[in-house]
């Protein structure tokens, strides 16, 4: 299984952070290889993306179930692949800013394998590691999916900013599972760390009202 | 009316200046700049793409060199003479025998000097025959496919993002000899895709990203020759009847580069020229399974200095026939595929007819068949082919990146609970299928095909091949649901026609004379030192010879 956790800040408070989270219909478009979505009611979706591996890219449709809504915090979810062996899930996390919490952006990968629900220690990234995550990151940046957030702004005096924390988890079925789950950890962070800072750089750029462009 | 510019023209300034260019990063272009190197030129190697290593880097990896020094280090017999005596079968005919005697002359040379000189480390697949092993005189039971050992990616320092970490043709991550030992193409369920897993984490690389990759690492991180990327040879640069030059373009700008000792060619086919590939290889429809990047630059650039075109009979073609899975692409492409299920166990191929028409389990012999002519009608009766497979097949084998038990895209897979529902569905004649079915299974169950004789070749065997069958490429179709896909032809790059080259790889100019300073290897060069035959592997040890011989006729050897 691969797993990736990504933490950001920002200046918008948590609760228009919120309101803005709480309907895909919002973000959708950010997420990476975004293609399609589809909501079926209040806690089930299709979403059909790209998953691009560098040397091919294939369209990967996945059935997404929320499971649980505990705003204006957090929303829980699982995901399954439809046309591919696969499964997982995720949160949004979303908190009230400390003032002397700030954290200026912080991601991390979880090692393959782990399943418990509570984060592993995020274990020495390879080489090679950090060389995929950079190409991903580059071929982002390429396709301007990547919000520029190179130093997220701190929350407002007071405490009025906020936390974002996006966890997405994708665990690869059928016989190729490892070599699946290999060619897909490496995409897991960029992932998520395009899905929080393209929200958080739409809401800093004061369009909280508007939905992700088209 | 001012005329347009002349772009073979000397330009007013070179903006670079070196001994020899490569056009193309492939297999043939960067042996051909090693071998410069080596031989005390400057060189520069150019390529379109933004990744180095060309078809070469996209494809198997294999090199087809007969009576290789790795097979002797296992004591593996063979010798030249039955080398050339498989050649000349191969070529029936139709080779220059020049041109034959010089590549077969100078393989094992090469080949060897890649590894002693430039580290390439060969490993020979053993047990996996020549093609018309047994009966060709002169074939061999195997041994004579050398692959390449893992390359660790990570050694080729920033061009490691450009170049190629994996083909999505071939799972990654696997020797060759891994691969026949795991069980082939049919298994592939039953590879051991934690060690894969492991592999492609640490990126060490196999096949043909494997192979290209110890070549780029011997020319660009082990010489400094130095690469361009995303930098397509536009046109040649002539001076007095010899190329003395190119221009190419990078970054919306000219490049104009000159080459005090050669230009050599070495940019592939023409697979992503889809109206040349029809009309060259005289077939109605076209696809390839190459990087996008094959356009027949070679065939426009030194056609307009005057070089002569050579063809081959098409019958020497890699051609396969295959599909595009919807949803997958390449470099922006769709993605095709060849198809080797057909060579499995509870599977065939039928036309519109609902007849087989040939060995589904060997290309070679499926190829000529589909080219077939209907005088009567103006038709070409096999075409389109449709690969049928039952729910045995299913349950057992792979079609293309979808596992037993993952569905099938209906855009792309037919199903019906009966043969004839299936048939009228794709459209072709029910009662037909159903007779060649009955045909079929009658013997499939003992085993046996003696319509086409499936599964009689070893080289099938062991690709496509269920060793758990008394006939590893034949089983029943029987079992419902039954499904159909219709195919399309899917080239690997290889084509009929190319630049007529001489005995050191100088292209030829239409009076017969060569063109000074011009040089084609690999696929740009005709295939005439092969003449009516096709072997795996030799397109690639052809790429390494003849980039090898012209880089060292460039340098005076």
């Amino acid at each position: 299984m691969a797993e990736a956790r990504y933490t950001t800040s920002t200046r918008v408070p948590a609760g228009q952070v919120w309101d803005f989270v709480q309907d895909m219909d919002h973000w959708a478009r950010f997420v990476m290889g975004y293609q399609a979505h589809q909501k079926n009611s209040d806690t089930e979706s299709v979403w059909t993306l790209k998953g691009d591996l560098g040397v091919m890219s294939r369209t990967l449709t996945f059935e997404v179930l929320i499971t649980e809504w505990n705003g204006p915090s957090q929303v829980r979810f699982t995901l399954r692949g439809v046309n591919e062996p696969m499964s997982g899930g995720g949160a949004f996390t979303i908190e009230p800013a400390a003032a002397e919490a700030s954290v200026a952006g912080a991601g991390e990968i979880v090692a393959a394998g782990a399943t418990a629900p509570a984060p592993a220690p995020a274990p020495r990234k390879g080489l090679l590691m950090r060389w995929l995550e950079a190409l991903a990151r580059w071929f982002l940046r390429l396709l301007g999916g990547r919000a520029q957030r190179e130093a997220p702004p701190a929350p407002g005096a007071g405490g009025a900013g906020s936390r974002l924390s996006f966890e997405l988890r994708i665990d690869p079925g059928g016989p190729m599972a490892p070599m699946v789950n290999a060619m897909i950890k490496p995409l897991l962070l960029p992932a998520a760390e395009q899905l929080a800072d393209r929200i958080l750089a739409h809401l800093e750029e004061g369009r909280a009202g508007e939905g992700a462009p088209r | 009316m001012a005329s347009a510019p002349d772009p073979t023209a000397v330009p007013a300034r070179w903006d670079v200046e070196v001994d020899l260019v490569a056009v193309g990063s492939g297999l043939g272009g960067v042996s051909a700049a090693i071998a410069a190197h080596d031989r005390g030129l400057s060189a520069l190697v150019l390529e379109k793409a933004p990744r180095l290593g060309g078809v070469s880097g996209f494809g198997g990896g294999e090199v087809f060199v007969p009576n290789n020094h790795k097979l002797r280090e296992l004591g593996i017999a063979d010798s030249d003479e039955a080398g050339r005596a498989y050649f000349q079968f191969l070529s029936a005919g139709f080779a220059n025998p020049a041109l034959q005697a010089t590549l077969l002359a100078n393989m094992k040379p090469a080949i060897e000097y890649m590894e002693k000189e430039a580290g390439v480390r060969w490993i020979a697949v053993e047990g996996l025959p020549d093609y018309y092993y047994a009966d060709a005189p002169g074939s061999h039971s195997g041994g004579r496919y050398l692959s390449v050992d893992l390359f660790d990616g990570k050694s080729l320092g920033a061009w490691q993002q450009k170049t190629y970490p994996m083909t999505p043709h071939v799972p990654p991550g696997a020797l060759h000899r891994e691969m026949y030992a795991w069980g082939g193409l049919a298994c592939v369920t039953k590879w051991d895709y934690e060690l894969i897993g492991q592999r492609l984490g640490n990126d060490q690389r196999s096949f043909g990203p494997g192979l290209m990759g110890w070549f780029v690492k011997a020319a660009m991180m082990d010489r400094g020759i130095p690469a361009h990327v995303s930098t397509p040879v536009r046109s040649l640069v002539v001076d007095g009847g010899a190329v003395v030059g190119v221009r190419a373009e990078q970054d919306g700008r000219e490049l104009c580069v000159r080459a005090r000792k050669g230009v050599v060619l070495a940019v592939g086919g023409y697979d992503w020229n889809r109206e040349l590939a029809k009309q060259f290889e005289a077939m109605p429809d076209w696809n390839s399974a190459c990087p996008p990047y094959l356009h027949g630059d070679h065939l426009v650039m030194a056609g307009e200095i005057g070089a002569a075109i050579a063809a081959v009979p098409p019958t020497d073609l890699a051609l396969f026939y295959g599909y595009s899975i919807p949803g997958e692409e390449s470099d922006g492409h769709p993605l095709h595929r060849s198809s080797w299920e057909c060579g499995c166990p509870h599977a065939l191929w039928v036309n519109r007819a609902g007849r087989r028409f040939c060995d589904e389990s060997f290309y070679k012999d499926y190829q000529p068949r589909l080219r077939e002519w209907d005088g009567q009608h103006q038709t070409m009766p096999n075409l389109p082919p449709f690969l049928i497979f039952d729910q045995n097949y299913r349950d057992r084998y792979p079609l293309g990146s979808f596992m037993p038990g993952q569905p099938l895209p209906p855009e792309l897979v037919t199903q019906a609970d009966t043969p004839r529902a299936l048939a009228e569905q794709l459209g072709i004649d029910p009662d037909g299928l159903e007779r060649t079915l009955a045909r079929f299974n009658e013997h499939a169950r003992r085993g046996e095909d003696p319509d086409f004789g499936k599964g009689s070749r070893p080289w099938s065997v062991r690709l496509t091949g269920d060793q758990s069958y008394p006939n590893p490429c034949v089983g029943p179709v029987e079992k419902a649901p039954f499904y159909g896909v219709r195919l399309v032809p899917v080239s690997v790059g290889i084509n009929s026609h190319g630049l007529r080259t001489d005995e050191h790889a100088r292209v030829q100019h239409l009076r017969g004379r060569p063109i000074g300073g011009l040089y084609a290897v690999g696929n740009s060069a005709a295939l005439l030192d092969m003449g009516g035959g096709y072997q795996s592997g030799t397109s690639n040890m052809r790429a390494i010879t003849w980039g090898w011989i012209a880089g060292r006729h460039a340098a005076g050897a």
